[in-house]
This record gives structure tokens, C-alpha cells and sequence, in this order.
């Protein structure tokens, strides 16, 4: 096409567009701020306004919700990219790093991390992303008053969910476990539990190119998990009820009507329980149970800031994201937890969040979500990638398939899912 | 005026003939300026956007590759339930409204309450899909204790509360979204159907009777075969070409787990190419496109009838036929009650607090305001209403003077060529947008940018105008002559006659005006794929808040009240201007 024709066709649509210009309502400010997307809506976005409101200059935040890849890719073809973006999953950051969308970014001095999350948002070497907000998810959540002993190892668990089952199936007392199957990445963090405790080398091999899904790490995994999932009872109304039981729901279910006595979910089920608390109890938790009393697994999933290419002020505002007191509006506010090890733990106001701090900031076996850092579509959402390989398997071993059958199916369905994601073999 | 009644058959409207010829033609400089702002609109953001995609289609990086594309995405797994499911949509859901829609038109004809059932029918066709979608999921609830129609299957087939028959699980999800399909769209062929009942004239079926013809007779007769049959095909090829709009639906009534035994082609071209369209998305987008533009193509040409059928030209006569039957007014009423049922549901939710209507059930608990105070007193969904109803306005107004300037040139167009454009109108004004949403937003990004509220109005203008240009040109066709040559004989420029045109033709502007409105009042699928911040709409507004759907459904409910209010009434007051419009496809 000649730089004429292209000119002309340019001109025309825009002739077209300016009626609609003129009449539509166009919501740019006068000077220029620095513009944040974000992933959060609601409460959290406002928590996220509180915090940038201290930033010395202006910041514009939008919501760009859970479909924030779509919006930016759109607002890149279009030219119009945000200064900074805050991504939900790290595979995101290096994918636009490698495709030079993103400008490298420095942290402040007082920005530290725990072991494997820094190089999560490198590519090449060179840093892109700095993490913003952690989520603590090994946790089960119980009201006191409904378990009187916390079982201390995964053993325990079992023993415990069948002895509830089968009383609940009896005298129709609360069943054993809630858990909202109709969200994928519920069934997908206990996976990752699992896994990270049976196989925590197997566990970082899953997230590199090329890893095997059939491999006996993954089977071990789904096999402890069926051994709890098919227990009589286990789950309140039964696995097909489950499925269509989204998460916010399966935390009513624990702290207000009571119909269930546990919940795995992880630390932001705070925020659900407010408005549904009954009377002054509120719930609490244990650590997820692992093989050993006192060994569990500690999966963190975690928000990070990037700067996109040519942005105004975009390195700077990251760099202001990673001070140790940018997020303290947040802290003070309660259901943040800082990825930032130099956050001291006296900051956090509530007892629950300080220890969940401290099991952040102490070294050891700390893991990523898993499927945050899968490639493509594999890394799921609502009936598609990794989720709904899950929740079919859910179903099969709720369902009464047998543990060896259901594995099977799950398993070639991961390994083809991940080939045609570009990232198994 | 060209129109030839036979037997009461009324004569192709395009078919204008000579006392058409020497009427206020612009002169040819004027009509290619008239129709430069509808063709700019329609090759920038349908044309050029559907040939890139076909484009996208067989070709990887610009390089060609065949059908490599469409064996791939046909060969993915579960591509074969999805486009089976497809076509069971678009042949099963329209011939259940058509034959519902018929069945209630007959029996709410000519009785007292029949009127007031018409208007009950009605109000679920003014509601936004996403309004539809939260109603049937609020009554489907998988819990008894909520789930109004859950409880009511549980004790129905005597099963315990906790293994109740579950309407959105993987075996039910696709009867419990198609029944809130046809729950919002039997209103629309009523409404279509009462006015070919009304244009049958009443003589026609006395000379059946007179000939000792029965009841069937009549029918058959005297009905069916004079309009019925075509109106029958028009209602069809509707619904049919409607129920793509299942997208906001599924979104919006379906847990995650579910999606995939209720998936169509239009969330499976979401979930495979999100908001850009290459290679396999592309493939399966085009099968799609091929299937809508085609089927509409046979509908039309198989009714051998401009778009749309012409309106009764004045109020029928008083019939002296008796009402219909008891027993079908019964089924007229009754399924009045059962339509307000779900409306009745949304409301009693939306009374009800956070904790209330998570927990218990608007049945066990005593109204109260609580919802409506949280929302009301909140600043978001006020921003997101009068954003809506800016770009709910503005996007009419535009789409209404471009249209108007379009239709005025073609309407004097006659023979093969008013066909042709009336046939490429229609293709236009059915073409999916998930479809070709990749290439809108490179053309937005060449003139203005997406994720803008003008870039969200663009898109709106430009899926907007053939539709209202096909209206209004029929409309403007089928003045009568006189009416013509006052008007140029008042009128000294063509523009004045175009003003004088536009206003004999009122019905035609308002219908157009206000189905504009309303589609972009209640968009769920442009806005999510074009909107951006501080340019959110109400239908991605409301469908984000089914993401925790339980825990919020007091508010959800209370929003989605809120929220459609203004095209009910708006939709109810028009409804007499809207059946000729209506009758031509409302849909896109």
C-alpha cells in the first residue's frame, strides 16, 4: 500500500470519527499523570488509590479487571499503552519483556524479596517487573468453635474430613470441607499444595518448558489429592454441588450459615468473611498439612509493577511502589500482605497477618503459584487451561471414578494442554 | 403508490415502477455526500475488519497456509460439541419463540386482558441480557434454600434438599440459558406476530367462511398462507440470527466449571483469541460469520420480500369475530403470571441485604433497602449510568443523522439495485463483532485510540447504521407519492425535503432511535471488548459482579433493577412506533 492511500483512508476515518469525537464523552485530564492499570476493582482499588494518593506526583489509577492481558494488548496495538501496569501473573512479564514492550525497572534500596521471586520477572538477564503484593496460600480456615484440634499433618487431615464425613452423612452435622470448585484456581492452589509437599523438585521442573505432566511428581500429587476428594461426604452437598459453588460462597458457607467446618483458601478469605461474620467469633487457620507435622508447603502468589517503553514517570512510581512504607494506607487498612521481606512485621495490625509475615519473610520453602507461571492458555481461566483439567477432575473423583482412572485422564489431559501451549512435551 | 393488494397480499415494496421515477432525486454530487459518512462507517470498521479476518483466516504472519487454520480449530478437542450446540441454539430456540410467540398473540387478540398480557410479554425483551442472565441464575440457584426454581424441582421429583436436581450443572446448563432466552424474546414475536394478525384483513377470512371453510380453513387460508408464512420466516431468521447474543448469557449465568458444556462458537472465538483475532480464533470466526450472513441471505430470499414487510397501513377495522377460545385465554394468562415470575424474583432479591440474600433466601427474611442503599449511595454505578447514557445518546444521534442521510438517496434506488443494497445492509448489520474484533481495534488504533469512549462509540455507530439505514430507507420508499411532492414542493433545497420526509416518516425515526438506544443501553459484548477505564458501560459493569455472584447478589440485583428501568419504559412507550422497525431485525 502507498504512504498516499494510507494517508487518504486515514483521513476519512478520521473525518468519520470526529462527529462521534465531538458527541462522545471523553474523560482525559488536562496534565499529564502518570497512568497505572490494575488488576484490582473494589475494595482493592481504592486500598491501591489510598496508597498512591502519598505519591509526590500525580497518579491516574484504572481498572483494567481480570482481563487486563486483552486491555493491554488492545491499548498497545493502539499505541496507547498505560506508564505502568500491574500484572497478575509473572509469565505475563516476561512475555512482554520479550516482546519489548517493557522498559527494565530498578527497585529502591529497601526492597527485598524471599529466594526464586526476583527472577520470576527477569528476562535476559535484566530485571522487569518488582513484586507489589503477595498472597499467602496454604492456608485452612476454620471457626473455633466448630474444630476443636487442628490436625497437624496431612494423615490427620484425611482422618479428620473422614470422622466429619461420616457424622455429617449420619445425623446431618456440617460436612468436613467447603470449597469453591466452580473457580478454577481454587482446585489448582490445592494441587500446587500437594505437589509443592510430595515433590518440591518435581514442583519448579512443572513450570520450565518442556516438563513432563505424566511424570510420577504429578501422579503422586493427584493421587494424595484423591484420597481426600473421595471420601464419603467430604465436601457439603457432594462434588456436583461443589462444582457450581464459586469461592466467596464456600467462605459464607464456613463463618455464617456453618454448614461446613473447613476451608482451604488463602489469606484474602479475610476480606470475604467481614460483612458475613456471625456475632463476635471470628475464624482462624492453620497452616496447609503436609506429609510431616510442621513441614506443609508455602505457596505465595503475588502481584507485579512493570514500566512500559517510553513511559512518563513510569520507572520512577515503580521504584516509589518498593519502598518499604508506599503500601503502609494498605497495612494499616488490614488484607494486604507486603512481598517486601524489609516490611517489618510490627506494621501489620492484626495478629493473623503479622504471623502470615513472618512465615513470608522466614527463609526456607517458599513456592510461586504454579499456574500463574504456566504458558498460554494452560495457565487457566474460567473453562479453559488448567482449571478446567482440575475441576474435571474433581468431578471424576467425586463421582466415584476410581483415584487410577481419573488420574490417567487428568494427566494426558495436562501433558496435551501443555504441548499445545508451547510449554510440555 | 405502488402497492398492489392481492388477496390480501401485499405486493414486494421494492418493486417501486414508474410513478417512483422523477421524484426529488439529489443531484449525484449531493447522494455521494450523503452516503459518504454510512460508507466510510461501514467499509472502516465492518468491511475492511470482516475481509481482514477472513484474511487472518488462511494465513499465518501474512504468509498463506490454506485451510490449516480451520482443520486445527476444528480438530480441537470439543470443537464439534460447540458447533453442534450452536446450531441446536439457532434452530430449536427460534422455533419454540415462534411458535410460543404465535400461540400467545392468538390468544391474547381481541379479549379484555389481553392487552395487559402483551405488556407483561414485553418488558423481558427492554431488559439487558446480562439483567436476563443474573434473573435466571438468581432462580436457578443450585442452593434450595435460594434457588426459587430448584426448590421447586427438588419437591417436584421428591428428592432431599441436598441432592436437588441441579439446573445449571453439565446436564441442564443449556436448557436453563435457552429457557432464559426464550424468556426474553417470546415478547418480541408476539409483538410481530399480533401486527400480521392485525394486517390480515378480517374479509378474507368471511369469503373462507362463506365457502363453508372451518376453523382450519381460516387458518390455513386465510391466514398462513397470506402472511403468516412469511412472517413465520421473518421471526425465525431473528431469533435465529439473536441467539448469537447467548455470549452475554453464558458469561453471565454459567459457573466456570459449567462453560464448557454450555459453550458456543461465540465464547469459544473469546476464549481462543480474546481481543485479537489470528489464525485459528480467525477460522472459527469465519465459519460463524459464514453460517449467520448465510442463513439470514436464505431467510431473506426465501420471504422474496423487502426488509421489512410493510406495516398495516391503518388501524383495522373492529372485528366482529368473537375472542378466542376460553382455554386459550387461560394459556395467555398464565403464561403472564409465569413471565412476571422471574421479574418478581429479581426484585424480591434486590430488596433484600448482602447477608439476607447470600444466605438465606428472599423468601425467609423480611424486605428491606439495605441493597438499594448501598448502591444508591455509592458514586460507581451512577458514573457508570450516566456514562452509559452519554454514550447511549450521543451514539444515537449520530447513528440517527448518518442513517437518515444514507437512507434518502437509496430510498429512490429501485429494481436489482434496491435489492442488492438492501441485501448487503442486512449482511452488515448481522455481522458478529467477536468475530472481527482484532481488526476494529487496528483501525480504532489508526484513528483515534481503543479503550477510549469515543473509540467504544465508533464501534457503536458503525454496527448501528445499517440496520437503521435499511429501516429508514424502506420507510422512506414506501411514502406515498403525494406526500412526496409536497414535500419537494414545500421544500426548496433537497435537504428541506428530507427534514419533511423524516417527519411524515416518525414511526420509522422513533423506532430506529429508540432500538439504537437501547442496544447500546444494554451492550454486554462491545463494551467488554472496546471499553477502557473511565469508559465502562453498564453491561461489563454488571457482568463483572457475577465474578462472586452469591456474595454479592443483593447488590447485583438492586443494580440490575436500577438499571433497567429506562429501557423498559422506554421500550413500552414506543412499543406501537417500534413493530415496524421490529419487524425488520432488531438484531445485529
Amino acid at each position: 500500500m502507498t504512504p498516499s492511500v494510507r494517508l487518504g483512508r486515514r483521513a476519512l476515518l478520521r473525518a468519520a470519527a470526529a462527529s462521534a469525537t465531538a458527541l462522545a464523552a471523553g474523560c482525559s485530564g488536562g496534565t499529564r499523570s502518570v497512568q497505572v492499570a490494575v488488576v484490582w476493582s473494589t475494595s482493592e482499588l481504592d486500598r491501591f488509590r489510598d496508597v498512591v494518593a502519598h505519591y509526590p506526583g500525580d497518579v491516574q489509577v484504572v481498572s483494567a479487571g481480570n482481563d487486563i492481558d486483552a486491555f493491554l494488548r488492545a491499548r498497545h496495538l493502539a499505541g496507547t499503552s498505560p506508564d505502568v501496569a500491574i500484572l497478575p501473573r509473572p509469565g505475563l512479564v516476561t512475555e512482554y519483556a520479550q516482546r519489548g514492550w517493557l522498559s527494565p525497572v530498578r527497585p529502591s534500596s529497601e526492597y527485598a524479596v524471599p529466594d526464586g521471586l526476583g527472577e520470576l520477572l527477569t528476562a535476559e538477564g535484566r530485571r522487569y517487573g518488582v513484586w507489589v503484593k503477595a498472597a499467602h496460600k496454604s492456608l485452612v480456615w476454620h471457626l473455633p468453635s466448630m474444630l476443636s484440634e487442628q490436625p497437624a499433618n496431612w494423615d490427620e487431615l484425611v482422618a479428620l474430613t473422614r470422622r466429619l464425613g461420616a457424622a455429617a452423612r449420619r445425623d446431618g452435622g456440617p460436612a468436613p470441607l467447603a470449597v469453591g470448585a466452580a473457580d478454577g484456581w481454587v482446585l489448582t492452589d490445592w494441587f500446587e499444595n500437594v505437589l509443592a509437599d510430595v515433590a518440591p523438585e518435581g514442583y519448579n521442573i512443572l513450570a520450565r518448558p518442556k516438563a513432563d505432566w505424566r511424570a510420577q511428581p504429578v501422579r503422586d500429587a493427584l493421587g494424595r489429592l484423591a484420597e481426600l476428594w473421595s471420601v464419603d461426604g467430604a465436601f457439603l452437598g457432594g462434588g456436583r454441588r461443589a462444582l457450581l459453588t464459586q469461592y466467596e460462597e464456600s467462605v459464607i458457607q464456613v463463618v455464617h450459615t456453618r454448614r461446613a467446618v473447613m476451608l482451604f483458601g488463602a489469606d484474602f478469605t479475610a476480606d470475604v468473611v467481614g460483612p458475613f461474620q456471625r456475632g463476635p467469633e471470628a475464624p482462624t487457620t492453620f497452616p496447609f498439612p503436609g506429609a510431616r507435622p510442621g513441614g506443609g508447603p508455602l505457596i505465595v502468589g503475588g502481584d507485579a509493577a512493570v514500566a512500559f517503553t517510553g513511559a512518563r514517570g513510569g520507572v520512577e512510581l515503580v521504584e516509589w511502589l518498593t519502598r518499604a512504607d508506599s503500601f503502609r494506607p494498605w497495612l494499616r487498612a488490614g488484607g494486604y500482605l507486603s512481598p517486601n521481606t524489609n516490611v517489618p512485621i510490627s506494621s501489620y495490625t492484626d495478629q493473623v497477618g503479622q504471623q502470615l509475615a513472618r512465615e513470608m519473610q522466614a527463609p526456607g520453602t517458599l513456592r510461586f503459584d504454579l499456574s500463574d507461571q504456566l504458558p498460554g492458555a494452560f495457565t487457566g481461566s474460567d473453562g479453559v487451561g488448567i482449571w478446567r483439567i482440575m475441576q474435571g477432575f474433581f468431578a471424576d473423583v467425586t463421582d466415584g471414578v476410581g483415584a487410577g482412572e481419573a488420574i490417567r485422564r487428568a494427566t494426558g489431559e495436562l501433558a496435551s494442554a501443555a504441548r499445545s501451549a508451547g510449554g510440555g512435551r | 403508490m405502488s402497492q398492489v393488494r392481492v388477496l390480501g397480499e401485499l405486493a414486494v415494496l421494492d418493486d417501486v415502477g414508474p410513478p417512483r421515477r422523477g421524484r426529488a432525486y439529489p443531484a449525484a454530487g449531493a447522494t455521494s455526500a450523503l452516503l459518504l459518512p454510512a460508507a466510510v462507517l461501514l467499509g472502516g470498521l465492518v468491511l475492511w475488519p470482516v475481509l481482514r479476518t477472513i484474511h487472518a483466516s488462511v494465513t499465518t504472519d501474512g504468509r498463506w497456509v490454506g485451510a490449516e487454520h480451520f482443520q486445527t480449530a476444528l480438530a480441537a478437542p470439543g470443537t464439534g460439541a460447540v458447533v453442534g450446540r450452536t446450531f441446536l441454539w439457532a434452530l430449536l430456540v427460534p422455533a419454540v419463540v415462534t411458535a410460543l410467540g404465535y400461540l400467545l398473540a392468538a390468544a391474547s387478540r381481541r379479549s379484555q386482558e389481553g392487552g395487559l398480557v402483551r405488556l407483561i410479554l414485553l418488558v423481558p425483551v427492554a431488559l439487558p441480557l446480562v439483567v436476563t442472565g443474573v434473573t435466571f441464575r438468581l432462580m436457578y440457584d443450585p442452593d434450595p434454600t435460594r434457588g426459587l426454581a430448584t426448590l421447586l424441582a427438588a419437591r417436584l421429583t421428591g428428592r432431599p434438599y441436598d441432592d436437588a436436581p441441579q439446573l445449571l450443572g453439565p446436564g441442564l446448563v443449556t436448557v436453563a440459558l435457552m429457557s432464559a432466552f426464550v424468556w426474553a424474546w417470546v415478547g418480541l414475536a408476539v409483538l410481530v406476530f399480533r401486527s400480521a394478525l392485525d394486517a390480515v384483513p378480517s374479509s378474507l377470512a368471511d369469503a373462507v367462511r362463506a365457502y363453508g371453510g372451518g376453523r382450519r380453513h381460516v387458518l390455513w387460508d386465510a391466514q398462513w398462507r397470506p402472511l403468516l408464512l412469511r412472517t413465520t420466516a421473518v421471526v425465525f431468521a431473528l431469533v435465529a440470527v439473536g441467539t448469537s447474543r447467548t455470549f452475554d448469557l453464558i458469561l453471565v449465568m454459567t459457573p466456570g466449571s459449567v462453560r464448557d458444556e454450555a459453550s458456543v462458537l461465540a465464547l469459544r472465538i473469546w476464549q481462543t483469541s480474546g481481543g485479537t483475532t489470528t489464525g485459528d480464533g480467525a477460522a472459527l470466526g469465519v465459519v460463524w460469520l459464514v453460517a449467520v450472513v448465510g442463513g439470514i441471505m436464505v431467510a431473506a430470499l426465501f420471504v422474496r420480500q423487502a426488509w421489512p414487510p410493510p406495516p398495516a397501513e391503518k388501524a383495522p377495522e373492529p372485528s366482529p369475530v368473537a375472542p378466542p377460545r376460553r382455554v386459550f385465554r387461560l394459556l395467555a394468562a398464565g403464561a403472564a403470571v409465569a413471565w412476571l415470575v422471574p421479574l418478581g424474583v429479581l426484585v424480591a432479591t434486590s430488596a433484600h441485604g448482602r447477608v439476607d440474600a447470600a444466605a438465606r433466601g428472599w423468601w425467609s427474611a423480611p424486605p428491606n433497602a439495605e441493597s438499594y442503599r448501598t448502591v444508591v449511595t455509592g458514586t460507581e454505578l451512577w458514573h457508570t449510568l450516566g456514562f452509559t447514557l452519554l454514550l447511549a445518546t450521543a451514539v444515537t444521534a449520530t447513528v440517527l443523522v448518518v442513517a437518515l442521510l444514507a437512507a434518502y438517496p437509496l430510498a429512490w434506488l429501485t429494481g436489482p439495485a434496491a435489492q442488492a443494497t438492501g441485501l448487503v445492509l442486512l449482511a452488515a448489520s448481522v455481522v458478529p463483532i467477536q468475530v472481527i474484533a482484532g481488526p476494529v481495534n487496528e483501525v480504532l488504533g489508526l484513528v483515534l485510540s481503543s479503550g477510549t469512549a469515543q473509540g467504544l462509540a465508533l464501534v457503536h455507530i458503525a454496527l448501528g447504521v445499517p440496520f437503521a439505514v435499511l429501516v429508514l430507507r424502506n420507510a422512506f420508499a414506501d411514502l406515498p407519492v403525494e406526500q412526496v411532492r409536497d414535500a419537494r414542493l414545500g421544500g426548496r433545497r433537497w435537504w428541506h425535503t428530507l427534514r419533511r420526509l423524516a417527519r411524515h416518516n416518525l414511526s420509522a425515526v422513533v423506532a430506529v432511535s429508540v432500538l439504537e438506544f437501547v442496544q447500546v443501553w444494554n451492550d454486554l459484548v462491545v463494551g467488554r471488548l472496546f471499553s477502557g477505564p473511565g469508559a465502562s458501560p453498564l453491561g461489563p459493569f454488571l457482568a463483572e459482579q457475577t465474578r462472586s455472584f452469591v456474595s454479592n447478589s443483593g447488590a447485583l440485583a438492586a443494580s440490575s433493577v436500577l438499571a433497567s428501568v429506562l429501557p423498559v419504559v422506554l421500550i413500552v412507550l414506543s412499543r406501537r412506533h417500534l413493530v415496524a422497525g421490529l419487524v425488520s431485525g432488531g438484531v445485529r
